[in-house]
């Protein structure tokens, strides 16, 4: 049956209806999941508070074993699937500029908004800052835009790479995240004796 | 410890241990709808019951011919050399091996051309070449082969040709009609000669 609109089963003009749709219950799960807080956010760093990692965790193994059963029953194709192409160089250094921002500023791109839905001052600042961010990439982008598009691996999955089954990576990501949610609860543990004070 | 924490964490170890045991690969690779119908509008997936009997009669090697009806109506009448795969069958036990061969022919046969060309879209849905169907079936056969009807006089003169090959290959699959009696059923009459002289007189 899936994915809906590449079958035909609804029109391409929804696209923009579920993505309005999936966008406001993102933000509510990220809000409800105390993500507007910078304090938790950065409490991954510090070794405080692992919701981060808790909830992104979950959400990762619940959608990819759960694409794995719907391909199964036939209610979403994975062949029809839209891939993300990897370019490895570039998405690693992407993803420390990511971290090294997170870890600064205590806010992700989109947890940013859901605190400043809130009302955090923070929150507001670290969006204007990332609009700044958008705007000096976009001047500076020929300058690395070389590197931007290099080492493009096209749309592989770690089966093309690999060869091994997709559901033998489900197990071993299932297996490693609850592994950490229950290893980030000790240490969670451990370091909040020695705080004085935390408020969330 | 929470339980709820340790339920959850069970459940989702037996869900994604669950994933290993689906198996999604053993569904056939089909090809494109729009390549199936184009095949299927294309005349050349039939053959003629007339092709059909001059490949027989001259032993074409290429030729397969698989006999798609149950078993026990095949058993009661087939093509001599032909192979009976039921259509419920066509999956099962390796019986599409026999499909596919570079350089061989293979043809349905049903009593029309219902099953025959079921089993066809089925065989070029996967993928399968070299698939045909015999148009008419063995209903055909019978109207064209083994009782050919004879051509009006003023009939073009292919018609008279077709109908002394048919006529040629009725002979060959139901045997020629014996125009002598067989020797050990001959009845000998014995004519005797009258005899006319018999107390006729004398010289």
């Amino acid at each position: 049956m899936g994915p809906l609109i590449p079958n035909g089963v609804i029109g391409g003009g929804w696209d923009f209806v579920i993505a309005i749709l999936l966008g406001v219950a993102f933000g509510f799960i990220l809000e409800a999941s105390g993500f507007s807080s910078s304090r938790n956010l950065a409490g991954v760093f510090y070794g405080y508070n692992f919701v981060v990692l808790r909830v992104f965790f979950t959400a990762l193994i619940v959608a990819m074993v759960g694409l794995l059963y719907f391909d199964y029953v036939g209610w979403i194709s994975l062949s029809q699937i839209f891939i993300l192409p990897t370019f490895l160089g570039p998405m690693i250094v992407g993803g420390v500029i990511m971290g090294v921002g997170f870890v600064l500023g205590g806010f992700c791109p989109g947890t940013s908004f859901t605190g400043i839905a809130i009302g955090k001052l923070d929150a507001v600042f670290f969006a204007i800052g990332l609009y700044v961010g958008i705007f000096g990439f976009s001047l500076a982008f020929p300058l690395f835009e070389n590197f931007f598009t290099s080492g493009n691996l096209g749309n592989v999955t770690l089966t093309d790479l690999t060869g091994i089954p997709a559901p033998v990576f489900a197990v071993i990501f299932t297996v490693v995240a609850l592994a950490a949610f229950w290893g980030t609860m000790f240490i969670e543990k451990r370091v909040r004796k020695n705080m004085k004070q935390y408020k969330f | 410890m929470n339980r709820n924490y340790i339920l959850l964490t069970v459940l989702m170890l037996v869900l994604a241990v669950g994933t290993l045991f689906l198996t999604t690969d053993d569904e056939p690779k089909q090809i494109a709808p729009e390549e199936l119908l184009q095949e299927i509008i294309q005349p050349t997936r039939y053959v003629t019951t007339d092709q059909v009997a001059k490949m027989i009669i001259q032993g074409d090697p290429s030729l397969l011919m698989v006999d798609v009806r149950p078993a026990a109506e095949y058993d009661e009448y087939a093509l001599p050399g032909s192979l009976n795969i039921p259509l419920e069958d066509l999956l099962n036990d390796g019986n599409l091996g026999y499909f596919g061969v570079p350089g061989i022919k293979v043809v349905f046969i049903s009593n029309d051309d219902i099953r025959a060309d079921q089993t066809w879209v089925l065989t070029k849905r996967l993928g399968i070449d070299g698939t045909y169907v015999m148009k008419g079936g063995l209903n055909k056969w019978m109207q064209t082969i083994i009782e050919p009807a004879q051509p009006n006089a003023d009939a073009p003169s292919v018609d008279h040709e077709l109908y002394a090959f048919r006529k040629g290959a009725q002979i060959y699959f139901t045997g020629a009609e014996a125009a002598t009696p067989d020797g050990d059923n001959v009845e000998v009459q014995v004519r005797r000669r009258e005899k006319t002289n018999v107390a006729a007189g004398g010289c």
